[in-house]
């Protein structure tokens, strides 16, 4: 997908999930219409089996579904920014405790390590949004202590170390400026890995409420209708592919490259 | 080795420790579903050992895991060694099909990715192993199962092994791919691969007799990463195509909280992660005499 496209695709998804209840027809939760109506008449993607507007229940379903990915990136971000500048920053027994525990989670892939704390705290949004954002934190974490030991070995950190500059001052002067353009080149993989992690598991039904218009849960629950109804699943699964498409197209980096 | 299998161990204990200590009780979630009664639910946590102190628990745990028993499920009873076996062989099968599929075509992509002569081909297979690695499996076995059935207007053959190898397979071939296209942009520019063309080689046999060689042991190795990919691919593929293995089992247990169930799968997966490492090491032993004489 072309950076441009990408693009459009992205404000367009983000511009109608701001402005859902507004755009849509219809409430999304409410069965107003023959279950699985055909499109027409107001409905342009017909009625779900439930006899619910389901254009209106994709509009929700990107406000739900990209706000979710929102919260699972930050947990990401936070938890693997932490530990990753932490252990670049203390070194010494600290840091090889930190690597070896990332190395451990990433004995586990991070979807089943999201499913292990789903596990764990019962399904529910909340655990999702936690479990994805833990999930892909320890891969972060290393792509984050990675950048930083490097920034330690230059000339101009250890000049300002050698003049008695703190760590908390050296973090803020020079590690942090100085990382953030890499660590924000790789974000964008990580925005990825999150909105599929958040769609599969809300698919896999994990979300513990069926009904919520969210992309992933929407994919679910059109699968019983392939035959008569085939438009209900198409449209979550092009929603999906055209979104990760998207980040991917923008996403500079690759942290498995 | 002795480090994979530390990793295993550590992979194992947090399993057990997340689920015990955020979930608290498993019993609980038993009685507040009025499955047992407060007498009842007693006797089940004193023959689970939950009334020990959980270090106690883990060393129980682990001296069981030795022997092979991995405790019983809280809701057939069943022991929990006894349902992975029943649902191991359909996602091995599920995985190795996969597999098969996955290792020719991320080596076909992986190199025409690297035909320099045809764009077009060049492109398109730059375009596909880039699908490959960054698609969700969810979607992607949902959009085949929906070209298949309207293909196939109502009589659908093949979902139940080949549709969800094809999509699995497909998934899992980027990364097979992504090595050998990487491991061969840098031979086909060495000074052996020079000496091939200046001795009159064609061009297919200077990639795939000469050039390819030095790049499978890398291909390889990542048989280790794809095992524990295609087993969280399997968790998608196999409620997707609705077919039994111990994907779905695990997505049940985390749904009814049969917590020794869910921890015994995920373990598995730890451990057969670790063991498909070493296995990797080896194969690239084999493959690559350079790892051999150590240098």
């Amino acid at each position: 997908m072309g950076r441009r496209l990408a693009i459009i695709w992205l404000v367009a998804i983000t511009g109608i999930a701001l402005l859902a209840p507004w755009l849509s027809l219809n409430p999304p939760g409410q069965s107003l219409f023959e279950p699985l109506a055909p499109p027409g008449n107001g409905l342009p993607l017909g009625a779900d089996a439930l006899g619910r507007d389901f254009l209106a229940r994709m509009m929700y379903g990107a406000r739900l579904s990209l706000l979710l990915t929102g919260l699972a990136v930050t947990v990401t971000l936070i938890l693997g920014g932490l530990a990753g500048f932490s252990a670049a920053i203390v070194g010494g027994r600290f840091e090889s405790g930190v690597n070896w525990l990332s190395n451990v989670l990433l004995a586990i892939p991070g979807l089943l390590l999201a499913m292990l704390f789903v596990a764990a705290w019962g399904p529910g949004i909340a655990a999702v949004v936690l479990a994805v954002g833990i999930g892909f934190a320890p891969s972060f974490g290393r792509v984050t202590r990675t950048i930083v030991a490097k920034l330690m070995g230059e000339g101009y950190v250890m000049a300002a170390q050698a003049s008695g500059g703190n760590s908390l001052w050296i973090t803020s002067r020079h590690l942090l400026p100085n990382s953030l353009p890499q660590l924000a080149s790789y974000a964008g993989t990580y925005v990825a890995w999150a909105f599929l992690g958040v769609t599969t598991l809300t698919f896999l039904g994990l979300a513990g409420d069926p009904s919520i218009p969210e992309w992933g849960a929407l994919l679910d629950s059109s699968r019983l209708h392939l035959q008569s109804a085939p438009r209900l699943a198409a449209a979550p699964a092009l929603a999906i592919t055209l979104t990760v498409l998207a980040v991917h197209a923008i996403a500079k980096k690759d942290p498995l490259a | 080795m002795s480090g994979g299998l530390l990793t295993a161990l550590a992979a194992i204990t947090l399993t057990f420790f997340a689920l015990r200590l955020a979930a608290g009780d498993p019993v609980a979630s038993l009685l507040s579903q009025g499955l047992t009664t407060p007498e009842q639910a007693e006797t089940v946590r004193r023959s689970l050992g939950y009334h020990l102190p959980i270090l106690q628990q883990y060393l129980f745990f682990l001296g069981n895991l030795v022997r092979g028993d991995l405790g019983v499920s809280l809701y057939s009873g069943q022991p929990v060694s006894a349902i992975i076996g029943s649902q191991l062989a359909s996602t091995l099968q599920l995985a190795l099909v996969s597999l098969a599929i996955a290792l020719p075509l991320g080596i076909l992509l992986g190199s025409a990715s690297s035909w320099k002569s045809r764009p077009a081909a060049q492109r398109s297979a730059t375009t596909l192993s880039g699908l490959a690695t960054s698609l969700p499996v969810a979607t992607t076995g949902v959009i085949s199962l929906l070209i298949v059935s309207l293909l196939a207007r109502g009589q659908v053959r093949g979902v139940q092994l080949w549709l969800p190898a094809l999509v699995l397979g497909f998934a899992a071939s980027g990364p097979f791919a992504r090595a050998v296209h990487s491991g061969l942009e840098s031979t086909l520019s060495s000074p052996f691969i020079l000496a091939a063309k200046a001795r009159g080689l064609n061009r297919t046999r200077r990639m795939y007799w000469h050039a390819l060689r030095p790049a499978l042991p890398a291909a390889i190795a990542l048989i280790a990463l794809e095992a524990a990919f295609l087993f969280a691919g399997a968790v998608v593929t196999e409620t997707v195509f609705s077919r039994p293995g111990l994907g779905r089992t695990l997505v049940s247990s985390i749904l009814q909280a049969d917590f020794p169930v869910a921890q015994g799968i995920v373990a598995l997966a730890a451990v057969l992660y670790v063991g498909s490492q070493v296995v990797a090491d080896g194969l690239g032993w084999i493959l690559d005499p350079r790892l051999r004489e150590g240098r």
